[in-house]
């Protein structure tokens, strides 16, 4: 087996040993399976980063163009937003709850896509443009991941305050929390959509085409630019935008990466005719 | 004071709008209509709605003739930024100028503008399709220059001056070691102001606002007819369809995208003596060379019931015994389509993106530094 299999699988396997023990740790209100959970999580994120590393380093191609690698980087960023939000509050000890098992199922998911055969983007059509496109999606799926979890959070937070969760933020906390990250998310997604939309004009002269990853993309933007008017413009706060939170995700992960189930391509607008 | 400011005068002493006019009544209710958020929302929704059943029911093709290129999906585009301009800015209207308003203000006016741009770049557009052969030189004005057109109500034709020259191709064409594939090297103008230059699939060439874009290219045969005496009688560029075969390898031939097929030959005189399919393989051996198949048919035979008249190959300038006469490829050159788009409006979309985005950016600061305070 290559090295960057068994890196990957090792990582996903420290993703699923944190998601258990978060889980467990929400049940048995074990602050410390928090704590496990949360060193799990990191310790899987370096083979993790070794992996994509590793496949970068044999391949020369930039690991970030097919559905699992995709995948893979959506999960990595998510990830080390979390690690990072995490070591620098240490606020809202049980987020991980949401955010690890979504990313090992995700991370499993990827696996049984995963090819050897690294795929490009023809070289032809390589500009920077890709690089602010591929990161402003992954960050806007990082972003968006743990606003859901905050919502979760909240929704917790509400129900039950005594335990584990009294030393949980006050809910107007979490729920300003998580319209941060919405927000953030908003406009990593925001500039992925104009990165995109710049691109394809330098290499078609068009910049928009309702081809169906374009179409897709909008409907997670247009997801997330309804949550941001409910609150503004419609007062929405605490419960409701929480469950929205939630919902909004797994469109927003239908949208990412369901893509494959409908149409063939990444960017099917984006191949090279002879 | 101007006359026409008197007639207006005049227009309103003879129509004086009261409180309970019809007019006022329904400008109240068109207003209430468009200032609603709740027809924000509304039209936020259904539009997304629209956007899964584009890419999901239906797909493709079809969600563009159900949905993305029908009136009403547009109109409703068209409604939202109206709404917004109405709604956003009557709410925004007065209040305190914040980091969080101006971001606001940013983001909702780029919105507007972006569509302004798309309205007014469909008025004003134009695109084409131009085919060239090397050495070939087409005129920009003329519409039989182009495959394939289309162009904006207001387009001005008188815009596509002067011409368009394709110098060469150039084939694994490579830019700070990335392959770029096909680099098309083209001059594009009249007279003094022709701007030559170098184009491939991250680059365009930009004249007066019209944008060159490679497309696709293709093999064009110099065909050329003797008589059997040997003595040339006249010859022609052909471009050949490019027609990808079931085991992914290609093959060149005359006919249309969506087959092969045969055309009057000799071309442009008045007389055609026969009709023809050419076909190419190049050799892997040498660029632009290998070999050319004919298959002739008399010309009354439109259906192709009567056997050919001839049929078979010869390498490139060999001779090729075609019944009374001799058919010979002489030269194989390469030819290219290139997209000529002309969009007036463009840039104010791509610079509104940049705005809104920025407006978002702004909102956000503003409001982090607000909680901070
Ligand atoms: C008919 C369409 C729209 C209307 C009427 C509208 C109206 C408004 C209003 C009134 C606000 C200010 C809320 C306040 O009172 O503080 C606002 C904020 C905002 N709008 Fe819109 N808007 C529209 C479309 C959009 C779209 C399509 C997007 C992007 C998807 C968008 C993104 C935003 C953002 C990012 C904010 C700032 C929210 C925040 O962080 O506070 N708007 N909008």
């Amino acid at each position: 087996m290559k090295f960057e299999y068994i890196f990957f699988w090792i990582a996903a396997g420290l993703y699923g040993v944190s998601a258990c023990s978060y889980i467990f740790g929400l049940i048995s209100k074990q602050e410390k399976l928090f704590t496990f959970g949360l060193y799990s999580a990191l310790a899987g994120f370096v083979p993790h980063l070794a992996s994509i590393g590793r496949r970068w380093m044999e391949t020369g191609i930039e690991p970030f163009i097919t559905i699992s690698e995709s995948i893979t980087f959506g999960i990595f960023m998510a990830v080390l937003i979390y690690l990072i939000f995490q070591f620098a509050t240490e606020k809202v000890r049980p987020l991980g709850v949401l955010i690890m098992p979504v990313a090992f199922v995700l991370m499993g998911w990827a696996g049984t896509l995963i090819k050897d055969a690294a795929t490009q983007i023809a070289p032809a059509l390589q500009s920077w443009w890709i690089w602010v496109h591929i990161i402003g999606a992954a960050t806007g799926f990082g972003s968006v991941l743990a606003a859901a979890g905050l919502g979760l959070m909240y929704l917790l937070k509400e129900k039950y305050s005594a335990g584990i969760y009294e030393k949980l933020p006050e809910p107007q906390a979490l729920d300003n929390l998580a319209y941060r990250f919405v927000a953030g998310g908003f406009i990593m997604y925001g500039l992925m959509i104009v990165s995109g939309a710049f691109w394809s004009n330098q290499v078609k002269g068009n910049y928009w085409n309702w081809d169906p990853v374009e179409v897709w993309s909008l409907i997670s933007w247009l997801t997330y630019g309804i949550y941001l008017h409910l609150r503004a413009t419609f007062g929405w706060r605490g419960r409701k935008l929480a469950w929205y939170a939630l919902i909004a995700l797994a469109a927003m992960i239908i949208s990412y990466w369901g893509i494959p189930f409908t149409v063939e391509t990444f960017h099917a607008g984006f191949r090279i005719q002879h | 004071m101007s006359e026409f400011n008197n007639i207006a005068d005049l227009d309103n002493s003879k129509f004086p709008i009261e409180p309970g006019n019809p007019i006022v009544a329904i400008w109240r209710k068109i207003h209430a209509f468009l200032t609603s958020a709740k027809l924000a929302m509304f039209l936020l929704v259904t539009i997304l709605t629209c956007c899964v059943i584009g890419v999901t029911i239906f797909r493709d093709k079809r969600a563009w003739d159900m949905i993305f290129s029908t009136l009403w999906f547009n109109g409703l585009l068209v409604l939202l930024v109206v709404n917004v301009a109405f709604c956003f800015f009557s709410r925004i209207w007065g209040r305190k100028l914040t980091l969080v308003s101006l971001g606001m203000i940013l983001f909702h006016l780029s919105f507007v503008a972006i569509l302004g741009g798309i309205i007014y770049n469909s008025l004003f557009y134009f695109r084409g399709l131009i085919r060239l052969t090397e050495g070939e030189t087409l005129p920009n004005g003329e519409l039989q220059s182009y495959d394939s057109s289309d162009r904006g109500r207001f387009f001005n034709l008188s815009k596509l001056k002067g011409e368009t020259t394709l110098i060469k191709m150039h084939t694994m064409y490579k830019v700070d070691g990335d392959d770029k594939r096909a680099a098309y090297e083209i001059a594009v103008g009249e007279g003094s102001l022709k701007k030559q230059g170098i184009i491939y699939i991250t680059k365009n060439l930009d004249y007066r606002g019209f944008r060159y874009y490679n497309d696709k290219e293709g093999y064009s045969l110099l065909i050329m007819l003797y008589d059997k005496l040997g003595r040339e009688l006249y010859g022609a560029y052909v471009p050949l369809q490019s027609l990808k075969q079931k085991d992914d390898t290609y093959l060149y031939t005359t006919g249309t995208k969506d087959g092969p097929g045969d055309f009057p030959f000799p071309q442009d005189s008045s007389k055609p003596l026969f009709t023809l399919q050419a076909a190419y393989v190049p050799t892997p051996i040498k660029e632009l060379s290998g070999d050319a198949f004919f298959k002739v048919w008399p010309l009354v035979d439109a259906r192709h019931e009567e056997k050919a008249i001839a049929e078979g190959k010869a390498a490139i300038g060999e001779m090729f015994d075609a019944g009374d006469y001799y058919l010979s490829v002489r030269e194989v050159r390469y030819w290219v389509g290139m997209n000529v788009r002309y969009d007036p409006g463009l840039p104010i979309v791509l610079a509104s993106l940049w705005v809104g985005l920025s407006g978002v950016v702004i909102t956000f600061i503003g409001r982090i530094l607000k909680r901070k305070k």
